[in-house]
């Protein structure tokens, strides 16, 4: 098993020209997820694996080979570096056929042949010689890992590969994800801010959020326990809920879930009754409302009082307590309009289907 | 006969002239579209120069610069015992300076609009810039490549100014043929005037009919 590490703080002008840093140390072998929302740094991370970026401080080592220490001013290029990259949406050469793209790391007499190899190991040996754009998302994906692994990688960085694809393509590569990287033995640094993803195939989670590592851990673990609220916000998910499945409504077509005083309608569970589940919902997907709520195809209304109102970015967060406590995120003038202070007892609307399993 | 000599020379010219505006253009185009360094913003402008200044002022500073006691020509003389004016070298560095900002411009614009992460993907997988440059991107610019080259050698076929300034009009040895047009005509020869347009017009069509091909196949 090889091993990649870094402890590294890079620093880069920020698209809106204000100063981006980056603190993060990584170690991974295995698949390593890298979750968290757009702008948190997950691209510069990989950009300064790779090398396509310098950091300011720190170190990068693969296998223990010094591939950049700012101390002792090593700094290997990227192509000595050999650290595979596949990107969102491939990045293939497109003036170049799948087999000569998965040949283009390749060196010696044995390129066709073993770029064929692993065009048919990826799934795609009658692809050979169409050009990327006669291949669908789902099958330029399969190129491009094909294109990196050819290469005899040390380590391999996938950034948001699969955020293109429909969900079945995103089932079968991810198996098929999963399957190279225990036959290569080489650690996969994943990038994603899709958390089934970081469930399905990591055998770690980071959650990055504004430049910084939050949380890191066994993928279940830090989901269904964000050990903060920018842990929580990095996973996406400002409600975290775990409870137990009570029992399956095929005729409403929805599950019932015991969160512990409580119980909610989610949309129907693939798990046993007496299962336990972890749920997250957004805060934008509660509802507030004060009065009785006449008809409504919402199936939960849980009833509450406001503790707390929080101004984040340009909403507003609503902390409601609840038999479980949950954030509620308004606008300002709703909060004016229904005059919503602490102490408000209100009721939160939520549909069954804004629960989303994590766990 | 004029004819012949001119047409040969203005071909001859052209050719070399266009040979050398396609390297170092594009070396040009390419690291002002990929480095970032100071200064590069004025290294621009100043290689674009001769697009703006008349030919001949451009051709005034090239005798000043390569001319017997100028910064570049007393040592050429000096070192090597080479003068360049009123040779027919001296034609292909007044063509290829006239026609180096037009590549350089055409080559910059196509490389720019390559994803950056081709290069990065290239180069992850083992490759080295020289390597990415000729595999990667000239392939991909290869549109915006071939208009550069086409407008470089239109330029450098038609170059007048700056070419009388350095090389002079030596019937034979600097006449290119829209120098001798230009005789032909001030000494009315009109016979001699028309059949070297003519040849200049053929040339060009030619030259449009293979940068369409060019620029169509794969």
């Amino acid at each position: 098993m090889s091993r990649l590490e870094a402890e590294i703080v890079v620093e880069r002008r920020s698209e809106r020209g204000g100063e981006f840093r980056l603190e993060a140390a990584i170690a991974g072998d295995g698949i390593t997820v890298v979750c968290g929302p757009s702008g948190a740094g997950k691209s510069t991370l990989l950009l300064a694996l790779v090398g396509g970026l310098r950091p300011r401080s720190g170190r990068i080592a693969l296998d223990g080979r010094p591939l950049f220490d700012a101390g002792r001013g090593v700094d290997l290029p990227t192509r000595r570096r050999r650290i595979g990259m596949v990107f969102q949406e491939a990045a293939l050469f497109p003036h170049l056929d799948a087999l000569r793209n998965v040949g283009f790391g390749i060196r010696g007499r044995e390129r066709p042949a073993r770029a064929r190899a692993w065009l048919a190991r990826v799934g795609a040996a009658d692809l050979a010689h169409r050009l990327p754009s006669e291949l669908s998302g789902g099958e330029r994906q399969r190129i491009a890992l094909a294109r990196a692994l050819a290469a005899e990688p040390r380590a391999l960085l996938l950034d948001e590969p699969f955020s293109a694809l429909d969900s079945a393509s995103r089932a079968a590569l991810g198996d098929l994800l999963v399957e190279l990287q225990s036959a290569s033995g080489i650690p996969f640094l994943h990038v994603t801010h899709d958390l089934g993803e970081a469930l399905r195939l990591g055998t770690r989670l980071v959650l990055l959020e504004r430049g910084a590592v939050v949380q890191s851990g066994i993928p279940a673990e830090v989901i269904a326990r964000p050990a903060s609220l920018a842990a929580a916000r990095a996973v996406g998910t400002e409600n975290v809920l775990s409870g137990a499945v009570l029992r399956h409504s095929a005729e409403l077509g929805c599950s019932e879930v015991d969160l512990g005083g409580t119980v909610v309608q989610t949309c129907t569970l693939d798990l046993p009754p007496g299962a336990r589940v972890t749920l997250g919902l957004r805060a934008e997907e509660v509802l507030i409302a004060l009065g009785p709520l006449g008809a409504s195809s919402a199936r939960n209304v849980l009833e509450g009082r406001v503790e707390t109102l929080v101004e984040v970015g340009t909403g507003v967060e609503a902390r409601v307590a609840t038999p479980v406590p949950l954030r509620a995120l308004l606008t300002p003038g709703s909060v004016r309009e229904l005059g919503l202070e602490p102490g408000t007892t209100v009721r939160l609307v939520i549909k069954a289907s804004a629960f989303r399993r994590l766990a | 006969m004029t004819v012949l000599p001119a047409l040969r020379l203005s071909l001859l010219v052209a050719f070399s002239a266009t040979l050398l505006v396609a390297a170092a253009g594009g070396l040009a185009g390419w690291i002002l579209a990929r480095r970032r360094f100071p200064g590069r913003d004025v290294a621009a402008a100043l290689l674009s120069v001769p697009l703006v200044l008349p030919p001949t002022v451009t051709g005034y500073y090239l005798l000043v610069l390569l001319g017997r006691r100028g910064w570049i020509g007393a040592p050429l003389q000096s070192l090597a015992g080479w003068s360049i004016p009123f040779t027919w070298a001296a034609c292909v560095v007044a063509a290829a300076v006239m026609a180096f900002p037009l590549m350089m411009r055409a080559a910059r614009a196509a490389f720019e609009q390559i994803d950056p992460r081709h290069e990065l993907a290239a180069a992850s997988l083992g490759h080295g810039p020289l390597s990415i440059l000729f595999r990667v991107l000239v392939p991909l610019a290869r549109r915006g490549l071939t208009v550069g080259l086409v407008l470089a050698f239109a330029r450098a076929l038609g170059e007048f100014g700056a070419t009388l300034l350095l090389a002079g009009n030596i019937p034979g040895r600097t006449q290119t043929l829209p120098l001798a047009v230009y005789e032909a005509v001030a000494t009315g020869e009109d016979r001699t005037a028309l059949v070297l347009a003519l040849c200049l017009t053929l040339v060009s069509v030619a030259v449009m009919l293979v940068a369409e091909r060019l620029g169509r196949s794969r």
